[in-house]
């Protein structure tokens, strides 16, 4: 890309208040196509709150958000960003596959990726069929990875993606980040700082308390 | 990459919904023990005098039922917040009304048709006869739906609060109110042999008038609910 196209995600200025209290801000960021970047900050940092507002779910009270160079909103970014939050989004009655099916049905499903290969590749099989109640905390949190996998978003917004995650699972979402920059897509990870697992020179953007 | 068309979106929602009820089914159960056990103790309360019994049978079928659904609505939306599967609707490239509208179909097929299941056989036991029982189920038919809808967005409106049961409740009354006057009146007309097309009639308008807008109104609170 070059440096007159539109970054995928750009933010100016932006801050959030709560009771008239800033919770984070004023942020300047841009990211392109093929770009990893860091958030951190500590707890209570509104590293949350910032990924909320990126999504467009929350809104901002100063500075703009700018998705492919217009305004940002929940309507116009629906589709083109994939969100995993602390709350994975997944039923817990139903299997990790028919999570997948439903996400598959409302996002659509990446060209050569099924809901099964997904669940395969993040390590999920042969639980395709268990209920995610019976899932460890780590393979929830795997299972909702997989959504990633399999929905055609560009840009994706990981929230602690780390929390839960054995050594294995670490390794498996720094793959899944890397690989996703290298096919033209951008990650925004959170992290609170202490242990950085993203290897490689990414570009922080750090959140002051 | 393939993006999702909006039937496929609108069937998975709907799939879903379905299936979590089925594996809940434990739950869906339970409006349907209330609306028996209240249609039950009525006539131990009141006698068993078949005049009387018929004569309330419209009204006790209609307010049990009504009660029942108010029972399920807590369901319709709080577990799909404190999951993140709200999240995930709303920044799905879908329009959101539509695919609350599934959510709000899923739960009527799974709340209230079970209550119209057994609705005649509550009316049976007031000795009903076929006639106005026929208007009854039309009531019921076009009623409940109508109540889903309202209370849909009523459940959107409160998904912020805690405990909102009780606000629930109070604000669900009112709205009550004119569904339950016209849905009885049909039923008291038909027993008396009057013509009780009119009170239908409104309660389709007011259903159809519901079902454009109930939706809208839902996408809209759940909207706000989340920007908080």
């Amino acid at each position: 890309m070059t440096d007159t196209s539109a970054a995928l995600l750009e933010a100016r200025g932006l801050t959030f208040l709560r009771r008239d209290e800033p919770v984070f801000g004023p942020v300047d960021f841009a990211l392109r196509a093929g770009e990893v970047a860091l958030i951190e900050g500590d707890n209570g940092s509104g590293k949350t709150t910032l990924m909320r507002v990126l999504t467009g779910l929350l809104h901002a009270d100063e500075g703009s958000l700018l998705l492919y160079g217009e305004p940002l909103s929940v309507e116009r970014a629906s589709g083109e960003l994939a969100f995993l939050g602390h709350q994975l989004g997944l039923k817990l009655e139903l299997s990790p596959l028919e999570n997948l099916r439903v996400a598959a049905g409302l996002f659509g499903q990446r060209k050569g990726v099924s809901p099964a290969s997904a669940l395969a590749s993040v390590g999920l099989a042969g639980y395709e069929h268990e209920p995610v109640r019976r899932l460890s905390a780590g393979q929830k949190k795997r299972a909702a990875l997989a959504r990633l996998l399999l929905i055609p978003a560009a840009l994706w917004l990981l929230d602690e993606p780390y929390a839960n995650l054995d050594r294995e699972g670490i390794a498996l979402v720094n793959r899944q980040v890397e690989r996703h920059a290298h096919e033209g897509g951008a990650v925004l990870v959170t992290s609170h700082g202490a242990v950085t697992f993203l290897n490689g020179a990414y570009r922080r953007i750090a959140l002051a308390s | 990459m393939s993006g999702a068309r909006v039937s496929s979106a609108c069937a998975a929602v709907l799939r879903r919904d379905l299936l979590l009820a089925w594996r809940r089914r434990g739950d869906m159960a339970l409006p349907v023990l209330y609306a028996l056990i209240v249609a039950t103790l009525f006539p131990f309360a009141l006698g068993p005098e078949a005049q009387l019994l018929a004569r309330i049978a419209g009204g006790v079928v209609l307010v049990t039922v009504l009660l029942a659904m108010l029972l399920a609505f807590d369901g319709l939306f709080r577990p799909d917040l404190e999951d993140g599967s709200l999240e995930q609707l709303m920044l799905a490239p879908q329009p959101l009304p539509l695919l609350l509208a599934m959510k709000i179909a899923a739960h009527w097929l799974t709340t209230a048709l079970p209550l119209m299941v057994i609705a005649p056989l509550m009316a049976g036991m007031y000795h009903l006869p076929w006639p106005a029982m026929k208007v009854l189920l039309l009531a019921l038919l076009i009623a409940t739906p109508l109540l889903s809808l309202l209370g849909a967005v009523l459940v959107a409106l409160t998904a912020g609060t805690r405990r909102s049961g009780m606000l629930l409740a109070l604000m669900l009354l009112p709205l009550c109110v004119p569904v339950v006057i016209f849905a009885a009146g049909a039923v008291t007309a038909a027993q008396q042999g009057l013509p009780w097309v009119a009170p239908i009639a409104w309660l389709g308008a007011a259903l159809a008038l519901a079902l454009v807008l109930a939706p809208l109104a839902c996408a809209a609170a759940l909207r706000i609910a989340l920007d908080a």
